[in-house]
């Protein structure tokens, strides 16, 4: 069942995962290009962390557009026969989620690789000034997990009905609006600042997107 | 032994028209069971009940002795459906389509996968996608077959395919029934189509199932007397009567039910003439059973 | 005591007078005695109005002590023992023998309702603390204005500010070890990889040469330098030479780093750094090492640190810099529970998959 799934899943995101794997396996090795020579000039290593960190808000932008791609892709071929074939398999529904959620995770493995071998060649082939070191094996459980967590979000909203991704975005449309509101009213109301504080800070759903995404570091 | 399909007083709404209530439906094992009813009536819909798509406001369902919806998991791995549109991955070529499919139903019959797909010209590498209207309903028959089911509930199997096509998919379904003993449900409104193999029919109309009896009972029990005159209505007839009209002036025009030839006897006994009785044919005889079930309530 | 500050004037002139005329003199020494009489008199009178002040502020006063700290304070919801409880450690390992002075130095906390709209009148004595501080800024506080008589000048002025108890010393020696790394500065690179002359020299500890080329001895470090305090050089008859050291030239990076004035020169190593260091110097040199470096003023701030050590320079250095790379800080990743967090938020969008109202068959 798993394998026909994740066929079946493969053919619907082979595009979106060779293009993932190719810039998963691009942005580390760019990420540290020019930077990171054989030079003992004390500029080197503060120009090598902010290279580093720049390229390093790609990162979590790569997982997030994956996660929500392999998402939309996963569901693609249920929406497009109305869920009818689906629900007219013999498996309880849990089960069906669940390869589905599979299949979509596992597709999504080649990415984490890419970026796993992209980050470990990249960190081998660098020189790397004395005082930093390179944090490729960290860098990539971390990207495993921003895609995750990217891929389970997107999946549920993919899962539900135009009605449900309405009524999430009428719920964010309305947090802006009162927000606006409260803004014009000159009320202290600070409600997309704490929503921030509370989503991307730990143990918030996407703290894991937060933070810096360093390949090399101190 | 059980019915294949029961179903107990089933109560569904959708949206502020349309309800089905109290629907009462018998499918008894091994039979080819017509369910014979107007566009919009709730064919599709009860359907849906039977498979668990959609979840009932009342009521029970049990397919072949399992609770749906609540064991429908189970259920379907012994029903072979052909819903009313097609639903495949456009993507997936026939051969993928036949193994995500027979991944799924541990009855699944290769051979006879093969067989089937010999016999409707259906191509390996074609994706579902591309396939014309009448390839993808045998695609469709030839799915709900190989997985070697006890029951097949048919939506319009045949709607909108040539008759050559629709002759290929009849026969496959007739052999494998014949083969099997399975029941199949079949909805439909080509009336004469059902009439050729269907041994149970069932009518519904604006979501109520005006009747269900054996195909033979149906066919020989409706019938249209003349009569002479404009006699009072009869009490506790033998028979019933469904609608009466006036013919050319001279009598009346009897559309009757559960007609057998010794009812004759009845009209001698009340004094009224009985010029003709006329045999209806299940076309004639659904279209008068559904202006009679509609007429009173316009 | 500010409020004597108008008398100092008059005492000039008196001292202006003094010269004008011999004959004079009698007349103007007397002159000077009376004012010098009126100005204790108006000494006195401030102390006690300031000693008033101080009473009216702290009525009804608690007294805290923690070992040698002592805070005077009004009574309110402020967890001050439990902040001089944290802090005391630390201003004991800092000043050891030195802190017994807070007997007599008593800090004067003057706690306010924070949430009041009331205007209160300026205050001239004591700290004014919201009284809904937690205990960690509160400990906060004590560390930053330990009371305890200054060091001198020359130790501010190379430190860059006031000696303070560290008070967060793991992020601290943390900062340190990224500003060693980071720094632009071949002094500072040397120190890293080794070299203890390096330290010297970022650390300015070496008592000879020119600061700019021992600092930055590379035309590419100096134009570093210049372009980070380029808004400083950006204005006047600087910005022509701004514009030529940023198209490379070496000359006039150097010349607009040389005109700024004496200590302006950027520092490759900042305050966290050297203070560290002498935080270094004070643990090796134990609970008179304080007292060992305020009362050697005169000497380089070499040999000041060597005597509080009491070791060696070069041996403090290295002990210092082991302390740094030591310190290294964890990089910013992720929180120990991070992964069974985010597995735990993925596994829950899993399963409000499963929650689709397309699955429950409606």
């Amino acid at each position: 069942m798993f394998r026909v799934m994740l066929y079946n899943q493969w053919k619907w995101s082979r595009l979106i995962v060779l293009l993932g794997s190719v810039a998963g396996f691009a942005l580390p090795i760019v990420s540290v290009q020019g930077a990171a020579r054989a030079d003992a000039s004390p500029l080197v290593p503060a120009e090598l962390l902010r290279t580093v960190q720049s390229w390093g808000v790609l990162y979590p932008v790569l997982a997030a557009t994956l996660g929500l791609l392999v998402a939309i892709a996963t569901w693609t071929p249920d929406h497009r026969g109305r869920h009818v074939h689906a629900l007219l398999l013999p498996v309880p529904r849990w089960r069906y989620v669940l390869l589905r959620f599979g299949a979509g995770a596992t597709l999504l493995a080649a990415p984490i690789l890419a970026v796993t071998a992209g980050a470990l060649l990249a960190t081998w082939s660098a020189t790397i000034p004395a005082g930093l070191q390179g944090y490729p094996a960290t860098l990539a459980v971390r990207f495993a997990l921003a895609v995750l967590v990217a891929f389970s979000v997107f999946f549920a909203v993919a899962a539900g009905t135009a009605r449900t991704a309405g009524i999430i975005l009428a719920l964010i449309g309305a947090v802006i609006v009162v927000q606006i509101i409260a803004h014009v009213a000159s009320v202290d109301l600070d409600l997309l600042g704490k929503l921030q504080i509370v989503i991307l800070n730990w143990p918030g759903p996407l703290a894991i997107f937060a933070g810096r995404w360093m390949l090399i570091d101190v | 032994m059980t019915n294949a399909i029961e179903i107990q007083r089933l109560c569904y709404r959708a949206g502020r028209t349309f309800e089905i209530k109290d629907l009462d439906l018998h499918v008894p094992p091994g039979a080819i069971y017509g369910f014979l009813g107007p566009n919009g009536c709730g064919k599709t819909t009860t359907i849906r009940l039977m498979l668990g798509l959609l979840r009932p406001l009342a009521g029970g369902i049990t397919l072949l002795g399992e609770a749906v919806p609540r064991d429908v998991a189970r259920v379907l791995a012994r029903v072979g459906c052909v819903p009313e549109q097609p639903h495949l991955d456009p993507l997936l070529t026939v051969r993928e389509t036949l193994g995500f499919h027979a991944a799924f139903f541990p009855t699944w019959d290769w051979p006879w996968a093969e067989r089937l797909r010999a016999k409707f010209e259906l191509r390996d590498d074609q994706p579902f996608g591309r396939l014309s209207k009448g390839q993808k309903g045998k695609l469709m028959m030839l799915l709900a077959l190989a997985q070697r089911p006890e029951l097949l509930v048919l939506d319009e199997p045949t709607d909108g395919l040539d008759p050559v096509v629709r002759r290929d998919v009849l026969s496959a379904l007739l052999e494998y029934v014949s083969q099997r003993q399975a029941t199949v449900f079949i909805s439909s409104h080509l009336v004469h189509e059902l009439e050729r193999f269907c041994d149970w029919i069932g009518v519904m109309d604006d979501g109520r199932l005006i009747i269900e009896l054996p195909m033979e009972r149906f066919k020989n029990g409706i019938k249209r007397l003349r009569v002479g005159g404009t006699p009072a209505t009869p009490d506790n007839p033998p028979f019933v009567l469904l609608a009466r009209e006036p013919a050319n002036g001279t009598g009346e025009t009897w559309l009757v039910r559960e007609w057998e030839p010794q009812m004759a006897a009845f009209f001698d006994a009340c004094g009224v003439p009985l010029h003709q009785v006329i045999d209806l044919d299940l076309e004639e005889g659904f279209v008068e059973l559904l202006r009679t079930f509609r007429g009173p309530r316009a | 005591m500010s409020r004597t500050r108008w008398l100092l004037p008059f005492l000039a002139c008196t001292r202006a007078l003094y010269g004008q005329d011999q004959s004079d003199l009698p007349r103007l020494k007397a002159r000077a005695d009376s004012l010098a009489r009126e100005w204790r008199r108006a000494n006195a009178v401030a102390n006690a109005i300031d000693s008033l002040e101080r009473t009216r502020a702290l009525a009804g006063r608690d007294t805290i002590r923690v070992g040698a700290l002592t805070i005077v304070t009004n009574p309110s919801p402020l967890p001050l023992r439990e902040a001089a409880g944290r802090a005391w450690p630390v201003i004991d390992s800092v000043y050891g023998d030195d802190a017994r002075q807070l007997a007599h130095r008593p800090y004067a906390i003057v706690a306010v309702d924070p949430d009041t709209t009331v205007e209160r009148p300026p205050r001239h004595s004591g700290i004014e603390v919201p009284w809904d501080q937690g205990v960690a800024s509160l400990t906060q506080l004590l560390l930053s204005s330990v009371p305890v008589a200054p060091a001198d000048t020359a130790l501010q002025s190379w430190l860059g500010g006031p000696l303070r108890p560290l008070a967060d010393p793991d992020a601290q020696w943390a900062r340190v070890y990224i500003e060693l790394v980071t720094a632009p500065s071949h002094a500072s690179r040397r120190c890293l990889i080794g070299d203890i002359g390096g330290c010297r020299d970022a650390l300015d500890l070496a008592e000879h040469g020119d600061a700019l080329l021992r600092w930055y001895p590379s035309p590419p470090e100096r134009q570093a330098v210049v372009l980070k305090s380029s808004a400083y050089f950006d204005r006047g008859a600087q910005l022509a030479t701004l514009q030529t050291c940023a198209h490379g030239s070496d000359s006039a990076c150097t010349r607009l780093l040389r005109s700024l004035p004496p200590g302006g020169l950027p520092r490759p190593l900042t305050y966290d750094a050297r203070a560290t260091l002498i935080h270094v110097a004070l643990q090796r040199g134990g609970r008179a090492a304080y007292h060992r470096l305020v009362t050697s003023a005169g000497l380089s701030i070499a040999d000041r640190l060597a005597l509080t050590g009491p070791v060696t320079v070069d041996s403090l250095l290295s002990l210092w810099r082991a302390r740094i790379l030591a310190a290294r800080p964890a990089p910013g990743a992720l929180p120990p529970l991070g992964i069974w967090i985010a597995l735990g938020w993925a596994a829950l969008f899993a399963a409000c998959g499963l929650w689709s109202s397309r699955w429950r068959g409606n």
